[in-house]
């Protein structure tokens, strides 16, 4: 009841002030990040009573109150709340390494993979065909034929198919899950990203060369991937080492210097042409793997830290959800959604068939797999940049698409960890062994 | 009032906000901020150091006449976190208000006339220096010279960890309390430099208040059923955030909306303000850095700030002076010239109302705002030590 009188006072408050304020003020900043954090933490809140994902609620509180609907949170604001995305996203990929502890996987790291690739493999190329079949009736570039078809095809399976390693990361962290579907569908979206960055690379050049502009072979493709995906995981592998020795010799202020490394792994990487949820989880796993973790006390830092980051981040995603997307291409949205959505549920039966991984296990894996966000946006975006003509025509599809699976992926995945009984287990772990690394990990 | 640890005005220690706040462990960067404010006593100055002193001039050199590391355009990316900081001032003021015993609205009253008559003296002489100089400005003079005198009527004493009852203890208090009024005053001066008429000032300024109000009832309804600490930091933050960010939007006084939910959560049922003490004290002393690299930082040598700068000082020296004078006689073990000796050092709130003027006023005013309190405030800090507060009391 306090809660919800708190809510409805931070609701009429944010109205007051919207409504005294004559146009639109320059300095928005704090107003949007002060209304979305109590706001989206109440609702997050009320959905946990509800058994429905907290992230679901900072998104939807998002979404509601956004430029779209209600305009609470008005579109300058909106844009204001992504300064923590960055951030957001490089905190998010740090929780995940330091999830990932090789020594405890490594009996199922093998299955793991096979699992991930055939997932994967089904995908790309049942999107394709699909793609490639139905091209004329895909409202992105039908005129397109031969080669250019084949390249922008490509691209487009690549986008679709890919996954929202933050969400299911986020879903994960804010359950406090752990157990094996935890770890497989980390695996699997952790593989899907590494695929994606390399895969969208080479598509990229390979649809400069079938539009006629510049060779592969002029750009170098292999240099430019390897320095991506090498350079950002010996880039957050070395600032993770810095990370560890800070833990073991000094091990204080570890929310600000947590938060201070996430700042540094968003902000410089891009700069260097690193990919930051790589570099970043590359930190977490040399954290967690090769100094033993940081115990009680960076579980406790990371838990401060990255519920208001995560707060903020989901509830701006929401406040940017393009609904009227979803109005413009909303049948061919809803088709496209169904036919991935099958072949991620085809794919993970037929490598848990292939893989060796416990069916119980793996059978729920495709929940996790059905949310995407950031990453995907973020791809879309660099297309409708480089090619306007149908490249736009790609990010109303995709930000249909992703409007979709935000909202129905962490409500599926944090159903699947329910069932299989995870949630919960992380504190469960740290409770048999306070400031101590989980039981089943080696000293 | 709880007492803390001997240490340093607003950057570890000895303030009397610190000490309303109870003691807090140093981080290891503060820590070493504290050992470079520490070699005053090497050179024989008290250990009262204020870190206007330091941080002041540091801000200059990272500014964008300096180093530029705290370029312009880091500047404007830091206004949002300046507000929030100037909220978070006003609260801890505001939870540091208590007027339960008659011998503290006593004291409140004795503040009150020793800032108001800074107030007088300062505004009145500027205005009449503006007028006479014909000084080139383009904003209401009356409302640049009210800002001048608000921002010179708040002190720190620094002496938070004297003996209770002592004199020291009372002085500080005083200071401690005299900055409250300029708050309350600074809300009315933030809305009017917008050239609002007085109906529109007085309804803004009243909005200021209720703004600070429900966001304050929010927080309290919210803090005390947090589920685990690191929801009760997310509502905390988000409350800040919230009495900053709404003041900021719609040009009001961070400062007055974050007094008035200090206040509320001083006096409210609950533990609202214990909750909101011990969660700032993480925050507070990088937030008065903060503030004080900004402000150094913000300096330019226009003309007007240079004219400004010489009477900002010495009439505070007079209204701090007159004003103790006038104190002394409500209350009573307090000699006028002790008195006035203690509450020269200015200590951060004038500085942070200056940066709140710069940033409802334009850029030409608000610089010249900004670098005739911020050099004023160092000159005053540099004057305290050369007639320390506690030497009148030992004669």
């Amino acid at each position: 009841m306090r809660r919800a009188a708190a809510l409805a006072l931070v609701l009429a408050t944010a109205l007051l002030i919207r409504g005294a304020a004559s146009g639109e003020p320059l300095r928005t900043a704090a107003l949007a990040l002060g209304f979305a954090l109590i706001a989206a933490a109440l609702v997050g809140d009320l959905f946990e009573r509800l058994k429905l994902p907290r992230v679901s609620g900072y998104l939807l509180l998002g979404l509601l109150c956004g430029p779209n609907l209600a305009n609470i949170i008005s579109r300058s604001m909106a844009r204001e709340l992504q300064v923590v995305n960055g951030l957001a996203i490089a905190l998010i990929a740090l929780m995940a390494g330091l999830e990932i502890n090789f020594m405890r996987l490594r009996p199922r790291l093998a299955a793991m993979a096979r699992l991930g690739g055939v997932i994967l493999a089904a995908l790309y190329a049942g999107l394709f065909v699909v793609f490639w079949a139905t091209w004329r009736w895909l409202p992105i570039a039908p005129h397109e034929t031969g080669l250019a078809r084949l390249a922008i095809a490509a691209l487009v399976t690549i986008i679709v198919a890919s996954f929202s390693p933050t969400v299911t990361i986020a879903v994960i962290t804010d359950t406090r899950s752990r157990g094996p579907l935890s770890e497989l569908t980390l695996a699997v979206v952790v593989l899907g990203d590494l695929a994606l960055i390399l895969s969208f690379t080479v598509a990229m050049q390979f649809v400069h060369w079938a539009l006629g502009g510049v060779g592969p072979t002029q750009v170098g493709v292999v240099p430019r991937v390897a320095w991506e995906v090498v350079g950002s995981l010996g880039f957050g592998a070395a600032v993770g080492a810095v990370f560890a020795l800070y833990l073991r010799y000094i091990g204080r202020e570890l929310t600000l210097v947590m938060l201070g490394l996430c700042v540094v792994l968003s902000a410089v990487g891009p700069r260097l042409d690193f990919e930051p949820l790589l570099a970043a989880l590359a930190a977490g796993l040399v954290v967690e793997n090769v100094t033993g973790g940081g115990g009680k006390a960076l579980t406790e830092a990371v838990e401060q830290g990255a519920r208001p980051v995560l707060i903020v981040f989901f509830a701006a995603a929401g406040a940017s959800l393009h609904l009227d997307a979803l109005a413009v291409i909303g049948v061919v949205a809803v088709a496209v959604a169904a036919l991935r959505l099958a072949l991620i549920l085809g794919g993970t039966a037929l490598g848990v068939r292939h893989s060796g991984i416990d069916p119980e296990q793996g059978r729920l894996v495709w929940m996790g797999l059905i949310s995407q966000a950031g990453v995907t946006l973020g791809l879309t975006i660099i297309v409708a940049a480089e090619y306007p003509t149908w490249g736009t025509n790609i990010e109303t599809l995709l930000v249909a698409l992703i409007a979709l699976h935000e909202l129905i992926g962490p409500v599926l995945f944090k159903w699947a960890l329910a069932r299989s009984g995870e949630i919960g287990q992380m504190d469960a772990v740290a409770a048999v062994a306070p400031g101590a690394a989980p039981a089943d990990t080696p000293a | 009032m709880k007492k803390s640890a001997p240490g340093f005005r607003e950057a570890g220690g000895a303030d009397p906000i610190d000490a309303a706040l109870g003691d807090r462990q140093a981080s290891p960067g503060i820590g070493r901020l504290d050992l470079l404010l520490r070699t005053r006593l090497a050179l024989g100055l008290e250990a009262t150091a204020a870190p206007t002193l330091v941080f002041l001039p540091l801000g200059v050199v990272c500014g964008p006449y300096g180093l530029n590391l705290l370029s312009s355009a880091v500047l404007a990316h830091l206004d949002a976190v300046v507000s929030v900081a100037l909220a978070a001032l006003g609260v801890f003021v505001g939870l540091a208000l208590d007027l339960r015993s008659r011998e503290d609205r006593r004291l409140f009253l004795a503040a009150d006339v020793e800032s108001g008559v800074t107030v007088v003296i300062v505004a009145a002489a500027v205005l009449f220096l503006l007028h006479s100089w014909q000084a080139p400005i383009d904003a209401p003079a009356s409302a640049i010279a009210l800002a001048l005198g608000i921002a010179a009527a708040a002190s720190s004493g620094g002496g938070a960890d004297a003996p209770a009852g002592s004199f020291q203890q009372l002085a500080t208090h005083i200071a401690e309390l005299d900055d409250v009024m300029p708050i309350v005053a600074g809300g009315f001066v933030i809305v009017a430099l917008g050239g609002a008429p007085l109906a529109e000032t007085v309804r803004l300024a009243g909005l200021t208040v209720v703004v600070g109000l429900l966001i304050a009832v929010a927080g309290w309804l919210l803090f005390e059923r947090a589920h685990d600490p690191a929801e009760r930091g997310v509502f905390v933050l988000g409350a800040l955030l919230l009495l900053g960010g709404a003041a900021a939007y719609l040009s009001l006084s961070p400062l007055l909306t974050g007094l008035v939910a200090g206040l509320f959560w001083r006096w409210s049922p609950g533990r609202a303000d214990q909750i909101i003490r011990n969660d700032l004290q993480k925050i507070q002393h990088p937030l008065v850095l903060l503030l004080l690299l900004t402000a150094g930082a913000s300096l330019e040598w226009s003309r007007l700030a240079i004219w400004l700068i010489a009477p900002f000082v010495l009439f505070r020296v007079t209204g701090k002076l007159m004003g103790a004078k006038l104190a002394t006689q409500l209350a009573a073990p307090l000699a006028a010239a002790d008195l006035g000796a203690y509450l020269l050092p200015p200590g951060v709130i004038g500085i942070a109302f200056a940066l709140n003027v710069q940033q409802v006023a334009s850029p030409v005013t608000g610089a010249a705002i900004v670098t005739a309190v911020a050099v004023g405030s160092l000159v005053c800090e540099l004057l305290a030590l050369i007639e320390p507060p506690g030497r009148a009391e030992g004669r």
